[in-house]
Parts: structure tokens; C-alpha cells; sequence
């Protein structure tokens, strides 16, 4: 078993921006999982984890100069119909030992600001720890956002994506 | 991700060539507006370099720069680099078809061999002391062999150093990089930034112009070389994880995940 | 030091080459805040002559009766797509016909102008970007001007 995933979130910055969706071929999820994820190219990919294993998300553009970078990701629930944005309370075990302040625990509104007062999605680094009581057998899906360069058109996101543990 | 930061320079050459300075004569972009570069499109801009560490210090993005020069009213970068000499071999095959077709159907008229004079164009030879520039006929602004000095489309400015205070202090590492891609084929400037050192850095960039003068019954092709200033503005920060905006943590995952 | 400008010498009256009017646009930043106006940048080869607005969508250009005029594009990510797809200016003032530079697709404009000009003309410009089908067209405006405006200090 690998210690860490890597996954892989290729983007068409331009295509994106163009269509405004991130469906259209506009992108593509990659792991390097061992386990048999699946839909390993398309904006389904089920990525096969083990708890205790690190998940790592890492943005690629397509075209080099164009910035794309994650804004948020966010686990679906389905025991409240609320969007996932509202998810207020981790609903997952806390480990103290690494764990720091639970207020910034939800996948959400972390700060981005750089020192010069711009927001730079670039400073956060998205990856975590598969948890223990995560149950086998079931897609996990998120919501990935991403930010491409900034404005009214420039967040994106899909639902499809999902980890499983075996 | 951090992208590769693109800076392009646009030179009002004629301008140039005529007041021998790019004072006044150079548009500075690049595309980082977003994360605060300054000066997008004037004289004066501040490239924004935005580093970040991890917490134990190290260096987490690499920054990369490029330099793009391009001439203001020329044909623009777009279209690719060896389009001059293709467009030239291009006209040569067709004036040599024509001149074939002429030859067989017997008779020549004076217009048709001053047609094809004309698209064979002038040659320019270049000096000894210019750099960058092969010996080339005369395509105008629009892609057209020219037997016009006067109208001649300005070759792109060719950045022949980087120097100053940005690369003496050790911040940037200028060097010219020979392009792998065949079609916008060439020479190009590129940087890595080290982004421990916070401040902002400027830096001068030394330009070779070329200009088509006449010598001895001759055009020629001299090197007017000049410089021009910009400046980075270094930052960095701390990288922070996304879901918990500190260090590593466990994964949020609800109690009941959403049915899929 | 070489023989400087002959050209010019030889040509004082009418220059050669066109009043090209060059329009840098950050395609990438446009289509993500459907704002062209911000990440647009007009600069044309008269600033000698007396053109103002430089790096700004509300370029003024000074040209006369019989100038040829040329409109490209630079994209200022130069692997994102972005053409000039239309040009909308009084037919009496100038005409302008797309062109293309020949064996490529990449698309200029050109014109004479027609007369010269007691006041401002604006005129519109709109780009594509990307692949959206539909043209983008910023809300300022660049003009051309004539030497008659020289007098009120370079609208």
C-alpha cells in the first residue's frame, strides 16, 4: 500500500472559460492509486483509498500561463439536503494529535490572502488523511472548485469525482 | 500551481530608432495583474512575484519568468517565428512557377515580368557588426515582399542581456533558452526567481533594434543597441493546507456520503 | 555611427508604412471577469504625430486624409486565441476589409481613410476569445482623430 495518493486535476483553462464548464473534455483527473480506481482521465474518477493513506489534489494547466488553482473541496453528504457549503460540522473523527483548530476543518473559507493582499489560491496546499471509520464500499463524491484567474466566470467546479475505500 | 509568468515588451521601434531611445518607447506587460503586478501595459511595470514556503522553510513553487519582445506595428508574435523566411520561399516557388508558365506559353509581356520583379523583392544584407538577423528579403507589415525600403516590416527586437540589481543581488537567474517547439522556433529568456528575499529588485534589459539604411547603393541591415528598465516586487508566504489552513489533517468526510 | 533614416528623408510627406493600430488584450483575464474594457490595451505607431490614449480602450489616433490604417491583435497569453473579428466605423471615414497574413490565419484589418477629420470619430472594435462563438465588444471606445484637433489639446 502507498503511503500517498496524488491526484492529478488537469485543466483547458481557456476551453473552460470558453464553455464555462469544466465538462467538455475541459478536464481531466488523474491518480497514481495502485488499488484499481476507476474512470482514471474524466471528471469521474473514483480514486481507491486505504485509511491512513494522504490524498493529495494538485492542479496542472493545460496552457502554462494561465492560472488554475483549487479553490475548495468539499465531501458531499447525504443525510442533510443542504449544499455541502453549509456543512458546518466535521462529521468525522478528530485526530488531536494532528488535527489543528476545528473552526477550519469544514473544506471551506480558508484564507488564500497573501502578504500583499491579494488572494493567491496557490498558497494552499490540498491534501489529508483517509480516516479510519470511513465506510468500505461507498463513493465518497466531492465538489471540486477551481479558480481560473478571477471575476464573475472564473470559479468552476464539478461534483463527480469520488474516493472509495476497498 | 504557479504558472510560468510571461512578460511581454512591446517596442515602438520607429520611435525608438528615431529619438535613439526606448525612454517613452516600451509597453510592459505581464499577466499577473490579478496577484498585483502594476503597470500592466506602461513603462512602469512592477512584475509581482509571489513565492511560498512550506513550514519548515524550503522553497515550495517554483517561479518561473519568460520575456517576450515584440515590435509595435509589425506583424505580431502570433504568427510564427519562421514565417519570414517561409513567406520568402514561398513567393520564390511561385514566381518560378510563373516564370515556367511564361517561358512555355511563348511570349512575355514587360507587365508580367514587372509583376514578378516586384514580388521577388529587395534583399537586405546585413552588417558585420549585427547579431540575430540572416540575410533576408523585404516582407512589408502585411506579410508581402516589398521592394520598398521604406516600408519594411521591423524585425522583432532581439533582448541581448538581462542585467542589474535583480540579477546581481542573486534573485533571478536570467538565460537565453532555445526553444524545443518548431513552429514559434527561436530564442527566448527565461528566469527562476528565487523568492526568499522579499523586496522588489529592478532589473534592465539590453535590446538590439535593427534598422535597414542604405550604404554605398546597398541596404543594410544596422544593430541599434539600447536599454530599458522594469522591476519584480518579491513576496512569499507560507503555504497552508486547504482544508484545515494549517497543517496536515484528516480528510472532512460527512457521516452518510451524498448518494451517487 | 551609420547614415540614419534615409527613408525618412526621401519620404517626408507620407510615411510608407500603415498607422498601425495594435490591440493588446489579456484573453484569459476577460473571458473569467466578462470584462473586455479592463484587459484591453490600444497603442498605435503615431505617437509623433500626436495620438493619445496609450494602454488605454480609448485610444485616439491621429491620422489624415489618405493614411493607410492597420488593426491587429496581441494576445497577451500568446497561446490563447483572440482575433479582431469586426470593426464597425463610418463608411464615409474609412472602410476597413479583414485581411489575413498570407499562409497563416491570423487575421488583420485594414483601411484608407477617406477624409480628413475635423472631430473625433469613434468606432468599435470586437474580438473573439477563446473558442466563444459570439464576439466580445468593449464598451469604450477608440476614435480616430484628425490634425484638426491639435488646437484643443489632444482630446
Amino acid at each position: 500500500m502507498k503511503d500517498r495518493i496524488s491526484i492529478v486535476v488537469m485543466v483547458d483553462a481557456v476551453g473552460a472559460l470558453s464553455d464555462r464548464t469544466l465538462h467538455n473534455g475541459n478536464l481531466s483527473l488523474v491518480d497514481d492509486s495502485s488499488a484499481g480506481s476507476r474512470h482514471q482521465g474524466t471528471p469521474d474518477l473514483v480514486t481507491v483509498v486505504v485509511p491512513g493513506q494522504v490524498v493529495q489534489w494538485t492542479p496542472i494547466h493545460v496552457d502554462v500561463q494561465t492560472p488554475v488553482e483549487i479553490k475548495a473541496i468539499e465531501f458531499l453528504s447525504g443525510a442533510a439536503a443542504q449544499p455541502p457549503a453549509d456543512q458546518t460540522v466535521p462529521a468525522y473523527p478528530v485526530e488531536p494529535s494532528t488535527v489543528p483548530a476545528p473552526a477550519a476543518v469544514s473544506g471551506e473559507g480558508v484564507d488564500a490572502t497573501g502578504s500583499n493582499g491579494h488572494e493567491n489560491y496557490d498558497l494552499l496546499v490540498w491534501e489529508g488523511v483517509v480516516p479510519y471509520d470511513m465506510t468500505p464500499g461507498v463513493p465518497y463524491r466531492y465538489r471540486i472548485s477551481l479558480q481560473l484567474h478571477e471575476g464573475p466566470n472564473s470559479v468552476l467546479h464539478i461534483d463527480s469525482p469520488a474516493l472509495l475505500r476497498v | 500551481m504557479a504558472q510560468q509568468h510571461g512578460i511581454i515588451v512591446l517596442f515602438d521601434v520607429e520611435n525608438a530608432l528615431r529619438t535613439r531611445s526606448l525612454d517613452g518607447n516600451t509597453y510592459w506587460f505581464d499577466n499577473m495583474k490579478l496577484l498585483g503586478s502594476v503597470g500592466v501595459g506602461t513603462e512602469q511595470l512592477v512584475t509581482i512575484v509571489p513565492g511560498t514556503h512550506f513550514l519548515d522553510g524550503s522553497q515550495a513553487t517554483e517561479q518561473v519568468l519568460n520575456w517576450l519582445p515584440a515590435a509595435l506595428g509589425s506583424i505580431p508574435p502570433t504568427v510564427p517565428r519562421n514565417y519570414l523566411a517561409e513567406q520568402e520561399r514561398a513567393d520564390d516557388r511561385r514566381t518560378l512557377e510563373e516564370l515556367a508558365a511564361l517561358g512555355s506559353a511563348g511570349s512575355v509581356s514587360d507587365a508580367d515580368l514587372k509583376r514578378l520583379q516586384r514580388r521577388v523583392g529587395k534583399r537586405a544584407r546585413k552588417s558585420g557588426s549585427g547579431r540575430g538577423l540572416t540575410e533576408a528579403k523585404l516582407l512589408d507589415v502585411t506579410g508581402k515582399t516589398t521592394t520598398s525600403p521604406g516600408a519594411y516590416n521591423y524585425p522583432a527586437p532581439v533582448i541581448t542581456d538581462i542585467t542589474g540589481q535583480a540579477v546581481s543581488e542573486k534573485i533571478m537567474y536570467p538565460a537565453q533558452y532555445g526553444s524545443p517547439d518548431m513552429i514559434y522556433d527561436g530564442w527566448y529568456w527565461a528566469a527562476t526567481v528565487d523568492t526568499s528575499r522579499p523586496g522588489v529588485y529592478p532589473y534592465t534589459m539590453h535590446v538590439q533594434l535593427h534598422e535597414l539604411v542604405e550604404q554605398d547603393d546597398e541596404l543594410v541591415w544596422q544593430s541599434v543597441d539600447l536599454t530599458c528598465q522594469s522591476s519584480l516586487k518579491i513576496i512569499n508566504d507560507p503555504k497552508r493546507n486547504g482544508f484545515t489552513g494549517a497543517g496536515l489533517g484528516v480528510l472532512p468526510l460527512p457521516s452518510v456520503p451524498a448518494a451517487g | 555611427m551609420p547614415p540614419r533614416n534615409r527613408q525618412s528623408e526621401r519620404q517626408p510627406a507620407r510615411p510608407v508604412r500603415p498607422v498601425t493600430i495594435t490591440a493588446v488584450v489579456d484573453p484569459v483575464a476577460a473571458l473569467a471577469s466578462e470584462n473586455l474594457d479592463d484587459n484591453l490595451y490600444f497603442y498605435d505607431t503615431n505617437k509623433a504625430a500626436g495620438s493619445t490614449g496609450f494602454g488605454t480602450p480609448e485610444l485616439h489616433s491621429r491620422v489624415r486624409k489618405g493614411d493607410t490604417l492597420l488593426w491587429n491583435v496581441i494576445p497577451l497569453e500568446c497561446e490563447t486565441y483572440v482575433a479582431l473579428a469586426d470593426i464597425e466605423i463610418d463608411p464615409r471615414i474609412a472602410e476597413p476589409t479583414r485581411k489575413v497574413y498570407p499562409g497563416t490565419d491570423i487575421v488583420f484589418w485594414t483601411a484608407e481613410v477617406k477624409q480628413d477629420l475635423t472631430e473625433p470619430v469613434p468606432y468599435r472594435l470586437s474580438f473573439l476569445l477563446g473558442t466563444v462563438g459570439t464576439p466580445f465588444t468593449p464598451t469604450a471606445r477608440p476614435a480616430l482623430a484628425g490634425p484638426a484637433n491639435e488646437g484643443k489639446g489632444g482630446r
